[in-house]
């Protein structure tokens, strides 16, 4: 036997030593580099580069989820994305054109059907988009894949969504969770069929609390509003010839001071809630995914998510702060270099700057986001899973084939998440 | 690669193999022939064979190399987690990228391209999209350009309207006390339209808008706000004004913006897509693109004010007049943000223009006085 031997032997040791069922193995400061990197280069391509970013962050979160010893493989290029992109730009451009023209119409029914088809197709690129990346994910040489109808499912979407409407939000949970059974229900793991048990109900009762401090403070302010509002004030005021009683008379001035608290309230409540929501969100959606009998439960605390969220608001203060003092120092470096602030020149490269500095700006808080929220989430989903009856996954027969990339195109022209995780 | 110089003799190591058929586990053995890469069962049966050239590296956590064969629909997975076992084979195979060489390559390529198609995209907006505008316009039928016309005049007028609750009209001249002003301005865009020969039909109206200004939409509709019927001190002002207007429509410079803007759009809105807030960099390059052509195009519909007010026998520097009197009460906006240029350059530029010509009264005193009410109503 060579060395070769002696080394392969104990790296063979380590990997059927017993491990804990999921774990997420890669370093932070990897994917801190790859979105720095990657945001400095969006800006520079004015965003061409998303569909090699978009891959690389794939490739890192995928390949270094680890289930039962083994990590997950993202199989996709940027060269599929950039295709999809130009399929998804040959149907809309013609697609957008008729739109422009449609709203040139006096009719408005025309802009409303064009909004709804709009629609449609966001939710019908949102499934094959899916479509697109679970055919990419492959773990122990088994790709995943997805069937089932995009335009069925595009349209179910659109009722769900009409609904949470007219419901004030009540309807969200179930909506979730029979949106969930259907993608779930034309979900594979190569031969093993994937389905969703979580509850719309009990879903329902974990997030009453969350609607009650944010949609009822709303809908009590914007009754409030209404009230506030002295209608046969206005309608004599309107009569009147000095304007200014007008305004006075029908009592606006109160309902500024409804609306600016009520504005307050829902800022600060969804600042707090939304962690609260993301947590109790994914611990759900986790804890109803099942594969054949391979069933996964999530242990996943709120108060963690929350810290995960507070590290972000630190980073992005702090970001904030060192920004600022740049930009202070910048705008007075140019006031000295431009010399003459009136002249042609100077004012577009001014505009410029700040065009180039909000920009800067903007990427940089999507990189804080991205390596804070993002990353963190994603690891602490991982490490608080609980899989049962793993052993179903030693036979699992492939399946399936890899789909166009046609969805993710489309949800990129549509600006519908298509380019996000 | 192929490396003769270094030992030629078979090398082992061990292994993990998913065969692309199961997600069955198999601990192997992987000899490393001359041409070729053997993967054994620990009961040394063969599970695959391939050769150096096939092989393709997939994406793996940092300590492993990942194998697969190139091109093959069955994905079958070979991982090695030994270091030297992985040296070994990337210095056999010419497709393996262990390190990430030929990967940083690609990408160095990539960005090259993209930053010149960028560099490339900024500069055909910059200098060929106004060209190509220009080119363009004079081929849209008026008959299109009057029904595009007729659908934003609709659209403006709604949102001008918008907070209107006092029942008055947004036009000024339809109310009893306001017809005479209504005849005299009437009388005014009469003579300009017949010295003017417009190739479509004016549609201009007074509105009650308290700002000094008058707008141009395509297809022939002008606005001139309340606040400039108030502004301007002799009918040669206010000509004057409506004269650089008709400038707009004979230039086509509404269509043309709007040409302009789809062209715009479509470069950089639909090409570039929105990744994070790359929508609002567009829209300020838009506005900021769209205000250094707008310099060339007022300054054009000045020279045209120029021409029409020589022949209906005004006074060709009355629009300098009045611009430079609007303009002194309001100089804070940074002037890139506004559409028009620099009011000095324009004044400079009126004044050089203007010759002596002979000269005929464009309204009586009557007239000009009546003209003042027409938005009498309130």
């Amino acid at each position: 036997m060579t060395h070769f031997d002696a080394a392969g032997s104990a790296a063979h040791a380590s990997l059927s030593a017993p491990q804990s069922i999921a774990r997420f193995v890669g370093r932070g400061e990897t994917f801190w580099r790859l979105l720095s990197c990657g945001a400095v280069l969006l800006m520079f391509t004015l965003g061409i580069y998303r569909f090699w970013l978009t891959t690389d962050v794939r490739r890192y979160l995928w390949s270094n989820t680890e289930l039962v010893g083994e990590s997950f493989e993202y199989t996709g290029t940027a060269y599929e994305l950039l295709l999809g992109f130009l399929i998804a730009l040959a149907l809309l451009l013609p697609l957008y054109a008729a739109f422009f023209l449609l709203t040139l119409a006096p009719n408005n029914i025309w802009s409303l059907l064009g909004l709804l088809i709009l629609i449609l197709l966001g939710h019908y690129a949102f499934y094959r988009a899916r479509r697109y990346r679970l055919t990419r994910t492959i773990y122990r040489g088994v790709r995943f894949h997805q069937t089932g109808s995009a335009i069925l499912y595009s349209v179910c979407a659109v009722l769900w969504w009409a609904l949470i409407v007219l419901s004030v939000g009540l309807a969200y949970p179930f909506a979730q969770s029979q949106l969930e059974r259907f993608k779930m229900r034309h979900t594979f793991f190569g031969n093993l069929p994937g389905r969703f048990e979580g509850s719309g109900w009990h879903l329902l009762v974990r997030g009453l609390p969350l609607w009650a401090f944010t949609v009822v403070p709303l809908a009590i302010g914007t009754v409030a509003a209404m009230l506030a509002i002295d209608w046969n004030a206005i309608n004599t005021a309107s009569r009147a010839d000095i304007p200014g009683t007008r305004t006075e008379a029908s009592g606006f001035a109160n309902i500024d001071v409804i609306i600016a608290l009520t504005g307050a309230w829902l800022l600060g409540s969804i600042a707090f809630l939304y962690p609260v929501f993301h947590a109790i969100m994914l611990r759900w959606w986790v804890s109803g995914l099942r594969f054949g009998d391979v069933a996964v439960r999530s242990h996943l605390r709120i108060a963690r998510v929350f810290g995960i969220y507070a590290r972000f608001f630190g980073y992005a203060i702090l970001f904030t702060a060192i920004a600022g003092v740049l930009l202070v120092a910048g705008a007075f470096g140019l006031s000295k270099l431009a010399g003459a602030p009136s002249s042609m020149r100077g004012e577009i490269i001014t505009t410029v700057l700040s065009l180039g500095a909000y920009a800067a700006m903007a990427l940089g808080y999507w990189t804080i986001y991205q390596a804070t929220v993002k990353l963190g989430v994603w690891r602490y989903v991982v490490e608080s899973l609980e899989v049962s009856n793993l052993a179903v996954l030693e036979g699992v027969a492939a399946a399936g084939e890899a789909a166009s990339p046609i969805g993710e195109g489309l949800a990129d022209a549509l600006n519908v998440g298509g380019s996000g995780i | 690669m192929s490396a003769p110089n270094i030992d030629s003799s078979t090398v082992h190591g061990r292994g993990i193999f998913f065969d692309g058929v199961t997600t069955a586990r198999h601990d192997v053995v992987v000899e490393l022939a001359p041409r070729t890469l053997h993967v054994h069962g620990v009961d040394g049966s063969v599970l695959a064979q391939w050769s150096y050239d096939e092989l393709e590296t997939l994406s793996s956590p940092e300590d492993v190399l990942r194998l697969g064969r190139a091109g093959n629909a069955v994905l079958s997975r070979l991982e090695i987690k030994d270091p030297q076992l992985a040296a070994a084979i990337d210095e056999r195979s010419l497709p393996v990228d262990r390190t990430g060489r030929i990967e940083r390559w690609l990408r160095a390529k990539v960005i090259f391209w993209s930053i010149a198609a960028t560099a490339s995209l900024i500069l055909v907006a910059v200098v060929a999209m106004p060209l190509i505008a220009t080119r363009l316009t004079p081929l849209i039928p008026y008959a299109i350009e009057r029904r595009l016309g007729a659908a934003i005049d609709a659209q403006t007028r709604m949102s001008l309207n918008e907070g209107n609750r006092s029942g008055v009209p947004l036009d000024c001249g339809s109310a009893e006390k306001e017809q005479a002003g209504r005849v005299a301005f009437e009388k005014l865009i009469r003579q300009m339209e017949m010295a003017a020969g417009l190739p479509l039909p004016l549609k201009a109206t007074v509105m009650r808008k308290p700002e000094a200004n008058a707008i141009t939409l395509p297809g022939g509709h002008i606005y001139i706000y309340e606040g400039l019927v108030g502004a301007a001190r002799t009918p040669d002002e206010f000509a004057g004004v409506i004269a650089h207007e008709f400038g707009h429509v004979a230039h086509r410079d509404g269509t043309r913006k709007i040409v302009q803007d789809a062209g715009l759009a479509l470069l950089f809105g639909m090409l570039l897509g929105d990744f994070i807030g790359g929508g609002a960099v567009v829209v300020a390059a838009k506005t900021l693109l769209r205000t250094s052509y707008s310099r060339e195009v007022e300054a054009a519909a000045d020279g045209y004010a120029v021409v029409l007010m020589t022949k209906i026998g005004g006074d060709q520097r009355a629009l300098a007049t009045i611009l430079s009197r609007i303009a002194g009460g309001t100089h804070a906006e940074p002037k890139i943000l506004v559409d028009h240029p620099e009011t000095n350059d324009r004044v400079v530029a009126i004044e050089a223009m203007a010759s002596s010509t002979p000269r005929r009264p464009l309204l009586t005193q009557t007239e000009w006085a009546a003209l003042k009410t027409i938005c009498a109503e309130q």
